[in-house]
């Protein structure tokens, strides 16, 4: 599909554009996280109008783009009780045709891991509230150049400039300018949106050499192919590494709400007087109750048992239930943990364990 | 309707007072298409709400041999299932289901079995239980061995006694010790006890479905492995917490397995390959 050379100051024009053409135009944005002397500007991905401050292709940004496909919550139905009758209302599935740019490869990668979740190619269920927003949702991602000490793609089969799951790619080369990359169909609306800021057919050769660099920059590195053997291994369950290494989680969730893959949600009613909305919102498998029985049993009794859930539906779960990655080694979770919990010390590890069995 | 997440809309036709905080719901479709048409089978689960307080999974307990409505039984036991317990005759709940695997009856053909329930694990239990009866020709002996903490406990009293009645039914009941009454006419025991030491099945061509809660469960499969019983002729569901009931809240898994899709009914062999978190 087709290439060309876009430059880095348009970025602004490419936001008109696609706003002209009706596009919702989401994109990262600096934003201060307190009031006052001691706020920190923290990136996060926030729908942007023309003339709108961003930072595509600057840093990492501290959430992901999860919450346009999978909100933080959302109505599934709203309900009215008329005595002893129930009315039911649907909610709209008619989303905007939408736009994400600027999205790192490790987050456009993890669409499929959500897809493969939602969608009814798990079990035949398909969840519209993701797969119509998905429909809708054109993904436009961006090299990193720049990884962050706690990225870890290239140790989960990906890298710095990897574009799975993506439609359109860019990649910034040393002179400034972006190499881009159409990869689908809807990437191709895109391109022929902004075609007047196109030109040429960008430089591959510079384009391959800056994710050799970039890729050189990650420092992080962990085998990985020797996690879903020893994961799959009933006896390691019971390894004593799980205990030692995930004594310290506090089970605040941090990590499982900052996670591009991470999926887990509760239902619950928000009723008001004799209405309301069954509401679907984020949970987490490292909270206490999420797996507590009404009868006061809990399935997994300690922290360290929900770290280890998590660990195992990263690297086992995941390929064995919905066969996609379920960590894209984006390293939120190792920046976002309170005390410093990190999933790439137990990888190494495991890593150990499964070389020392096999010798 | 697309929205995997909406409840269809059920009438309670009736409620039948099981014990002080167990209750019966006897419910039909609102929507007379799905009236006709709905179908499960025996083992399967479903997601009933109070609409206002949320839902709570429970079996299916009535048998899909018996057309025109389903039946659940459920414990108060928290927000949802308190809120259930105070609905009446003719108001409406919502449904979501059937969800999750069935019994493997058609396996069972030509072979003895006998179902094992303690407490209030006796509704799914109670589904399939009818479902063989309803086949009754299909099957030899069929024996069930019931108990509770104590008379009050026991669900499903009135069915119990059309059991001990039939002569193609061996009916074992028992109470905890303590729980008994001056007119109790059962046993007075645990159930795997019970089992194991007065009532003493034998394991040839027979298989056992064991029902109630985890601490039983294991109990009674040690039990029945004394009396010679193989795994594969063990049977029994498991009760994870669940939310979606669709594989997608990621509440229920054990491991790669998930309860709601792979289950609710799991042989023994395939429990012993489970990581120990159920
Ligand atoms: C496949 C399957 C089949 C089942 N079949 C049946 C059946 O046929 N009959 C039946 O009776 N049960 C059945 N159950 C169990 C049933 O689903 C639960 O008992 C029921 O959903 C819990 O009731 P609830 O929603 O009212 O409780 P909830 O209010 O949701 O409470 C559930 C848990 O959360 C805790 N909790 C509640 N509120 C709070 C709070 N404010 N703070 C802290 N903790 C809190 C409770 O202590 C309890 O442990 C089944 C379960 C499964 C998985
Ligand atoms: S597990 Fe951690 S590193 Fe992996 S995708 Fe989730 S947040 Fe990123
Ligand atoms: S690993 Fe860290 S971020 Fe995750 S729940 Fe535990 S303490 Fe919180
Ligand atoms: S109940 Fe939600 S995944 Fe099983």
């Amino acid at each position: 599909m087709r290439t060309a050379t876009l430059q880095k100051s348009d970025l602004d024009r490419v936001i008109d554009l696609l706003s002209q053409a009706d596009y919702r135009v989401i994109a990262p944005q600096n934003q201060p996280r307190l009031e006052g002397p001691d706020s920190i500007d923290v990136a996060t991905f926030q729908e942007v109008q023309p003339g709108d401050s961003h930072n595509i292709g600057e840093g990492l940004s501290t959430t992901g783009i999860k919450p346009f496909l999978f909100p933080k919550d959302e109505p599934l139905f709203a309900y009215e009780n008329r005595g002893k009758k129930v009315v039911l209302t649907e909610v709209s599935l008619d989303f905007p045709k939408t736009v994400i740019l600027g999205v790192r490869p490790c987050d456009v990668a993890s669409v499929s891991s959500l897809d493969a979740v939602f969608s009814d190619k798990n079990a035949g269920f398909n969840d519209e509230l993701f797969t119509k927003r998905l429909e809708k949702t054109t993904f436009v991602s961006y090299s990193c150049t720049e990884p962050d000490v706690s990225c870890f793609c290239t140790s989960v089969g990906l890298a710095p400039d990897s574009d799975k799951g993506s439609d359109l790619h860019m990649t910034e080369l040393p002179d400034g300018t972006l190499h881009v990359e159409v990869k689908t169909e809807a990437g191709e609306k895109i391109a022929a949106v902004i075609d007047s800021l196109l030109s040429g057919e960008g430089d591959a050769v510079a384009r391959q050499q800056a994710g050799v660099v970039a890729a050189e920059k990650i420092t992080r590195l962990r085998d990985s192919a020797s996690l879903l053997p020893w994961l799959q291994d009933l006896n390691n369950f019971g390894d004593e590494m799980w205990q030692r290494l995930g004594e310290k989680c506090l089970g605040c969730g941090a990590c499982t709400f900052e996670c591009p893959t991470c999926h887990c949600f509760d239902i619950v009613d928000e009723n008001s007087g004799n209405k309301g909305y069954r509401v679907k919102f984020w949970d987490s498998c490292q909270f206490d109750h999420f797996t507590l029985h009404a009868s006061g049993h809990n399935t997994r009794n300690s922290q360290f048992e929900r770290y280890r859930n998590r660990f195992n539906c990263k690297f086992k779960i995941y390929e064995d239930v919905f066969g996609e990655k379920g960590c894209v080694g984006c390293g939120r979770c190792i920046r976002g943990c309170p005390v410093n919990l990190d999933i790439t010390e137990y990888m190494a590890e495991v890593a150990q364990k499964a070389t020392t069995s096999a010798s | 309707m697309s929205n995997i997440y909406q409840p269809d809309l059920m009438t309670i036709k009736k409620v039948i007072n099981e014990t002080p905080d167990t209750k019966t719901f006897h419910l039909i479709f609102q929507d007379e298409e799905l009236q006709e048409n709905f179908e499960f089978v025996t083992g399967q689960f479903g997601e009933y709400s109070c609409f206002g307080a949320g839902e709570s999974t429970f079996c299916i307990a009535s048998s899909p041999t018996r057309k025109g409505y389903i039946e659940c039984c459920f414990r108060k036991t928290g927000k949802v299932t308190n809120a259930l317990f105070d609905l009446s005759e003719g108001d409406t709940i919502g449904f979501r289901g059937p969800f999750g695997n069935t019994f493997p009856i058609e396996e069972w053909e030509g072979k003895n079995v006998i179902f094992v329930g303690g407490g209030i694990a006796l509704p799914p239990l109670r589904s399939v239980i009818w479902n063989l009866l309803d086949l009754r020709d299909k099957y030899k002996d069929i024996s069930i061995v019931y108990g509770a903490r104590s008379v009050a406990d026991l669900v499903y009293k009135h069915e119990i006694a059309e059991w001990e009645e039939r002569d193609d039914v061996n009916m074992v009941k028992t109470v905890d010790p303590g729980g008994e009454t001056d007119d109790w006419d059962g046993h007075v025991g645990f159930v795997p006890h019970v089992l194991e030491n007065e009532f003493k099945p034998d394991p040839e061509n027979t298989i056992v479905v064991v029902c109630g809660p985890p601490i039983m469960i294991k109990f009674t499969f040690e039990a029945l492995e004394r009396l010679g019983f193989k795994q594969d002729q063990l049977i029994t569901t498991l009760e994870n917490r669940m939310k979606c009931g669709l594989g997608k809240c990621g509440r229920c898994n054990i491991g790669s397995t998930y309860v709601c899709i792979d289950g609710p009914v799991f042989k023994a062999a395939e429990i012993d390959l489970l990581p120990p978190e159920y």
